[in-house]
């Protein structure tokens, strides 16, 4: 650790010296992964306080909450709770400290059970479900007990993320095809649930909604997503060695893969304290925008097609395909880059490929720049979309959504400035926000933000230095562990990496952005109509859910219809004829 | 707005494209299968070794005393780590990409090579060609005659022979000193 506190003073050193101040004796150990992260070991029972002081008295927002069985090497099993401490309003503009402050608790394995702090701090709600489900961890007076990741037929007391519980190969045989998910009852006079699910109309991957709708009004929504789970942290702690992985996290997602992949190499990198060359920087800088050149054409497409402006998608798309283009020429694939491996990236950008990016990135914003009027002089737009599926600013602070989906809501939080990473701090760019929470801001930030990545990545492309782009013969440590955090098109992902002692991961949390978006999204339908729910949900740019039918089901008449998705899409359009109306 | 969409869209023209009655062209470093050629291939496993999707596979038979080399296209995930780690540029990703299949048995390939047996204990211990590959580097590095001939017959021993030579030879040392 010396060379790294040498060069950089250490911030967040005063959140910690206000803990000790505040917790005395309740803070046990502190240990520092960086000179702005910082990982405190703290009493199990003075957890949820911890975190709430943190969060709402020094502008913490909760990044990531990682499970561990770290039974094997100290007996107990550990909690991670990652938080990106900003300071409060009053010292934000004054004392800009920003660092990421882990407060850590142990819990003993004959008694695995913790404090919540859900019921302080709603954003865990999520991860604590999840570290039920997992590592079999239970926490106390959690506001919601149901299986969050697990399916209902999944065996009691088998936990897959424990150490000794089942290889990663394992599937128990399904029992049953019936649901028995509870999802909330809210009764009332009139009040119809509307299912939708579980495959979805936004994209192309299942979750399960249930809207409760009073007439056409919508009054509450749950949902139930992980039908696609695909295990992929207990495999890369089973089957991969730490630097294979990388290729593993490119195909995490297939929007924002290469965000995922520079911020599981930077977690590793910033562990074992590697100096990822400067060129290295630069370029992956370059492949992370343009990875948000072609998300954020992708959601202004669908902005389009669900106001029922389908020539505008088709165009959106054929601009798109520049930016695909564009990553085939510097990496080889449209998308899965594969381009990073531990130390720096695997292929350099040649002049001719510098040449044919720069025409193309001045091609894609003229292109863009007219598209982008079209769509908001189109007749309906702002109608449709202005003071739709509000974000309020008190839902957004108490649930820690990130992206353009905070940033819609006037919060000016961006990862790359906040917490800057690879070469963000060295280029000029401007953080783009909004302020009026709805539907149409959130547009707008992804439209302003498409034209600040054009040029950043023709800043780059100019202002790279020379140098090598891959640093090789580093020393390996076992049981160094660190935070990677990387701006992706839909928010901060997060990734929490720990290094075992064979040249693989102990543990690996990967925290995809819409994670933290979703459990907010219900705060953004309640108040809408039926007919909105397509664009709500598109418009947080879910990474990660999907509904191919609507089940409408009466619960006064006790009759049930299904609503083909078409139908639903085409009356999101359209706008007439509602599916609803034999009700 | 409706004026500028239709100029717009005028200009744009018909984006379809001709694929699949026309060729398309990808880029220069585009990251097709992985073509090996045998001749030039030592069999090393350096690409077993690095693939991260186990598309890649090293099998040794010592009754028959061959190591076949093999690959599984419905693995593999196109990232190069092969090429990048080949000593002798013997599998290289092309350009191909239509990789449809009518059987799934035209998705592997595989490729023999004979095992050297140890010249003093008979076992089978290296790839023949790992052994001809490192004589051909030693006689680039200037290697010849007297020395490059004392150099084969330590390549051809097995690890275990190699470390009871070494001990002879440092039995012999000692006695010389001693002399």
């Amino acid at each position: 650790m010396t060379s790294l506190e040498e060069k950089k003073p250490k911030t967040g050193q005063k959140y910690v010296d206000i803990l000790h101040a505040q917790f005395g004796d309740a803070i046990l150990d502190e240990s520092w992964q960086a000179a702005d992260q910082v990982t405190v070991t703290v009493d199990l029972n003075f957890l949820p306080q911890v975190v709430e002081t943190l969060y709402y008295q020094h502008g913490g927002w909760l990044s990531t909450v990682a499970g561990s069985d770290e039974r094997p090497l100290n007996g107990h099993f550990a909690l991670y709770y990652a938080l990106s401490v900003e300071g409060s309003d009053q010292d934000f503009a004054t004392n800009g400290e920003k660092a990421f402050v882990v407060v850590r608790a142990l819990i003993p394995p004959h008694k695995p059970e913790f404090p919540s702090v859900t019921p302080k701090v709603p954003a865990a709600i999520w991860y604590e479900r999840e570290v039920r489900d997992m590592f079999g961890l239970r926490p106390v007076d959690l506001p919601d007990e149901r299986r969050l990741v697990l399916p209902d037929d999944w065996p009691d007391g088998l936990y897959p993320l424990r150490k000794d519980a089942m290889d990663y190969r394992f599937r128990p045989t399904p029992t049953t095809d019936k649901e028995t998910y509870d999802f909330i009852d809210l009764k009332g006079e009139g009040i119809i649930q509307v299912p939708l699910g579980p495959l979805h109309m936004t994209s192309d991957e299942p979750g399960h909604f249930r809207l409760y709708m009073e007439g056409e009004t919508i009054v509450d929504a749950d949902y139930r997503l992980f039908y696609i789970h695909r295990g992929m942290e207990k495999l890369a702690e089973s089957r991969l060695n730490y630097d294979q992985v990388t290729f593993l996290t490119d195909r995490i997602c297939g929007i924002c893969g290469y965000a995922h992949n520079v911020a599981y190499c930077t977690s590793i990198e910033r562990a074992l304290e590697i100096e990822v060359p400067e060129r290295a920087q630069y370029i992956r800088t370059i492949l992370l925008e343009v990875e948000r050149l072609h998300s954020h054409l992708l959601n202004l497409g669908l902005a389009c097609h669900f106001v029922g402006f389908d020539t505008g998608f088709m165009q959106f798309f054929r601009v798109r395909e520049k930016a695909m283009k564009m990553a085939e020429l510097l990496t080889g694939s449209r998308k899965t880059y594969g381009m990073n491996l531990i130390g720096g990236v695997r292929r350099d950008i040649l002049k001719d490929e510098r040449t044919k990016t720069l025409k193309w990135l001045a091609e894609i914003r003229e292109e863009v720049k007219e598209l982008v009027s079209i769509l908001l002089d189109t007749p309906n737009i702002v109608q449709r979309t202005q003071g739709i599926g509000m974000l309020e600013k008190k839902v957004a602070r108490d649930y820690s959504p990130v992206g353009p989906t905070l940033r819609g809501s006037g919060f000016g939080r961006d990862t790359r400035k906040i917490h800057p990473y690879c070469a963000y701090d060295r280029i000029p760019w401007n953080m783009i926000s909004e302020a009026g929470c709805d539907v149409l801001s959130r547009t707008l930030v992804r439209a302003q933000e498409f034209f600040e990545s054009v040029a950043i990545v023709e800043r780059c492309l100019e202002m790279m230095p020379e140098g090598p782009v891959l640093v090789e013969g580093f020393a390996y440590k076992p049981y160094r562990f660190a935070l990677g955090y990387v701006e992706a098109p839909r928010g901060e992902d997060v990734h929490w990496s720990m290094l075992g002692d064979n040249q693989k991961l102990y543990r690996w949390k990967c925290r995809a952005s819409t994670y933290n978006n979703w459990p907010s999204l219900r705060y953004m339908l309640r108040g809408n109509t039926f007919s909105d729910v397509p664009l709500i949900i598109a418009s947080i740019d879910p990474c990660y859910s999907c509904t191919e039918r609507v089940t409408v089901v009466d619960i006064r008449k006790k009759k049930v219809t299904l609503v083909p998705y078409k139908e639903m899409e085409r009356y999101c359009m359209e706008r007439k004829d509602s599916p609803l109306k034999q009700f | 707005m409706v004026l500028k969409l239709i100029k717009q869209v005028i200009k744009v023209g018909e984006a379809t494209v001709l694929y699949p009655f026309t060729p398309v062209e990808v880029s220069p470093g585009f990251r097709g299968r992985p073509q090996h050629d045998p001749a030039l291939c030592i069999s090393c496993a350096a690409c077993v070794q690095a693939c991260p999707s186990n598309a890649l596979t090293m099998e040794t038979d010592p009754d028959r005393g061959i190591q076949t080399w093999g690959i599984f296209y419905g693995r593999c995930i196109y990232c190069a780590r092969c090429e990048e780690v080949c000593p002798t540029g013997a599998i290289q990703l092309s350009h191909d990409f239509e990789l449809a299949v009518m059987s799934k048995a035209d998705l592997y390939e595989r490729a023999d090579y004979r095992l050297a047996a140890c010249r003093r204990c008979g076992m089978l211990f290296a790839p023949a060609k790992e052994i001809e590959y490192v004589m051909a580097l030693l006689e680039q590095a200037d290697f010849s005659g007297q020395i490059l001939a004392e150099s084969r017959l330590l390549l051809e021993l097995c690890p275990s022979c190699k470390r009871k030579m070494d001990l002879h030879k440092l039995v012999n040392l000692y006695q010389e000193a001693d002399e």
